[in-house]
């Protein structure tokens, strides 16, 4: 194998994971402090991208402006969907008390298909590509080749990616949030306002998928079925990384990163999201805690 | 779970009792079949073919949504492959057609048969999963199977989709033939439903760990059910197919899954007679909204939405509360 091309591939994987993270960290923390899969989490990611592109393009604010205003826009999408539609699964309503798994797929499986279809009619079904941050198209290191826009955009990822991690470990709010998805009961009884915890969890896991969105709109279009390849891909790095685990799902999203990007060169490349679907199947059925994750405990 | 004991504030979550009273499945088994009566008397007045053609596709989604009702409303395995099901019995029939000149009846009853074995290994495989796990894990299966369907061009045309015969041309045949399939299917469910399998499937859903306590072979029905929704799914599939005279892998969109599970949650999950006025509803208003805008799925999914938070037992459970104030009044 040619070790320049290697070194290429690796690279550009890295980077691809590191905006898989942004994705997955969400995913994973909706999952520890609720156990519920959010199926709306690609449409976070949407909704972040044309948030990103529309501002910058239609309203002319810079785009080191659009940047963080798509974050707290996907932020506050996510903090309207847990106020309105996650309630039920925790606050003491009864009427899907048997089934509240089932009721979180209903109501977050309707929340993506509604998102999608709306941007569908009022934007329209056209791509828009965003403005990219820096205006320098090829940088050459060594024997990587990358886009300025591409480095520009994996340098913010990582920052943004570190503070989460730092703020999920060391801030009271992060201690907070830990608790709850160890113990919903016991954090409460230990003076943790577990609702306000799921709120952050919700502001925090839709302001990151917007970011993502926001950080790859130059590369991928925002469309409104932008957010299925998005959500897909996190899907399979929470089942890997061990769902509710941050560290697990970083350490995933980069490996799945490079895996694909060497998959796509020297395996099938039409085949290539089906790979992942049937990693993500095996490890549900053999491994369900992912490779990180701590062994789910019934009682 | 733990999650459980410490999701609510205290308050335990009452089962409804007139779950299992066979009782409630009576008048829902009537007022299904006055719906599917009137349904029956529909071509006396509406002879427009491409209305005539909108129903026929409500009576497709009214079976696929009955077989998902089967799995999800009754036995509470929320499989998000239903339309999966439909696929592989549409390309069943079309493949043993394109390949082995098998005629279309005997392709249809293999359809039927590929499906429910498919339907069987599935719920043999995700018997242990719950929730998230078994949602996640059926879409996966979902798009896996399409991803195929579209991908092997060479042996199934991919998205240009497969040509399949007729069965017969004319549009009232095709209307009764699967008014005919819906009723016969419903009749069905409803005997299950009144043997001591529906209790069984009942049991299982409402607490799975009492059930086998009580002596409910769990192993045994589940996989039970995956095989019965997916056979009657593959049977829908397989003859929309021979009406459309196409197989594409579209039939295993998620958005069809979606429409299904609107379908399902709008008219009342659960219960007999919710799919299949759901399944009208939303298809005859989808095509109606389409020429009013195209806003359908966007009124759709905001429907799953709303009626999944606020009105869990869907339309019937409305209805149903409806003739409760207006008997007690």
């Amino acid at each position: 194998m040619n070790m320049a091309l290697a070194v290429d591939l690796a690279v550009n994987g890295l980077i691809t994971g590191l905006f898989y993270a942004l994705m997955a960290i969400g995913l994973s923390l909706i999952f520890g402090i609720l156990r519920i899969v959010n199926f709306a989490h690609g449409e976070f990611y949407m909704v972040g991208a044309y948030a990103y592109t529309l501002i910058a393009l239609a309203v002319g604010l810079p785009v080191w402006i659009s940047l963080p205003v798509a974050f707290l826009v996907g932020a506050a999408f996510g903090w309207t969907t847990e106020r309105l539609l996650m309630r039920p699964l925790y606050a003491g309503y009864t009427s899907w008390g048997l089934m509240r798994d089932e009721y979180a797929v209903i109501v977050t499986f309707g929340l993506s298909l509604f998102l999608i279809n709306l941007v569908d009619k009022v934007i329209g079904p056209y791509a828009y590509r965003g403005p990219t941050l820096v205006d320098v198209s090829r940088i050459t290191i060594g024997p990587i080749l990358i886009s300025g826009h591409r480095l520009t955009a994996a340098i913010i990822a990582i920052v943004v990616i570190a503070i989460t991690a730092a703020l999920m470990k060391w801030s009271f709010w992060g201690k907070q949030i830990r608790a709850v998805a160890q113990n919903r009961l016991g954090a409460s009884l230990a003076g943790i306002d577990t609702a306000r915890a799921s709120s952050i969890v919700f502001m925090l896991s839709g302001g990151l998928a917007a970011f993502a969105g926001a950080l790859l709109s130059p590369v991928i279009n925002a469309s409104p079925d932008v957010g299925a390849f998005p959500a897909i891909k996190s899907y399979i790095i929470v089942v890997l990384g061990g769902m509710g685990s941050v560290p697990g799902s970083i350490i995933a999203s980069l490996a799945l990163g490079v895996i694909e990007s060497f998959g796509a060169v020297y395996l099938s490349y039409d085949y290539r999201d089906a790979f992942g679907l049937g990693l993500l199947m095996l490890f549900l059925l053999f491994r369900p805690q992912g490779l990180f994750g701590e062994k789910g405990r019934e009682v | 779970m733990s999650s459980q004991s410490a999701s609510g504030s205290g308050k335990v979550a009452k089962p409804s009792s007139s779950k299992l009273s066979t009782a409630k499945t009576e008048i829902e088994f009537r007022v299904a079949l006055i719906v599917l009566a009137i349904v029956a008397l529909i071509p006396a007045i509406v002879s427009n073919p491409y209305w005539l053609g909108v129903l026929i596709v409500s009576m497709y989604f009214a079976i696929l949504a009955g077989a998902w009702n089967l799995l999800a409303g009754y036995t509470g395995q929320f499989s998000l492959a239903p339309a999966t099901f439909a696929m592989i019995g549409a390309y069943s029939t079309g493949l043993l057609g394109t390949y082995f000149g098998v005629p279309p009846l005997l392709g249809i009853l293999a359809a039927i048969l590929v499906a429910g074995l498919i339907g069987l290994v599935l719920g043999r495989i995700v018997l242990r999963l719950k929730g998230p796990y078994l949602a996640l894990t059926t879409l996966s299966f979902a798009e896996i199977l399409r991803l195929i369907a579209s991908n092997s061009i060479n042996i199934t045309r991919g998205d240009l989709g497969l040509g399949v015969p007729g069965l017969f041309s004319s549009r009232i045949g095709w209307y009764y033939l699967f008014l005919g399939v819906l009723a016969v299917l419903l009749i069905a469910l409803y005997a299950l439903l009144r043997s001591k399998a529906g209790l069984f499937l009942q049991a299982i859903r409402d607490d799975e760990v009492a059930a086998a306590r009580s002596g409910v072979d769990v192993v045994f029905w589940k996989t039970a059910a995956f095989a019965l929704s997916a056979a009657a799914s593959g049977f829908a599939g397989a003859l929309y197919a021979h009406f459309a005279e196409l197989v594409t892998p579209e039939l295993g969109l998620i958005g069809q899954t979606g429409l299904i599970v609107s379908m399902t949650v709008i008219g009342g999950i659960g219960t007999l007679v919710g799919p299949i006025v759901g399944a009208f509803l939303v298809y005859v208003l989808s095509e109606w909204l389409r020429d009013v805008g195209g806003y359908q799925l966007v009124v759709f999914a905001l429907l799953v939405i709303i009626f999944a938070r606020f009105f869990r037992d869907g339309l019937w459970g409305i209805a149903r509360f409806i003739m409760r104030r207006g008997r007690s009044a």
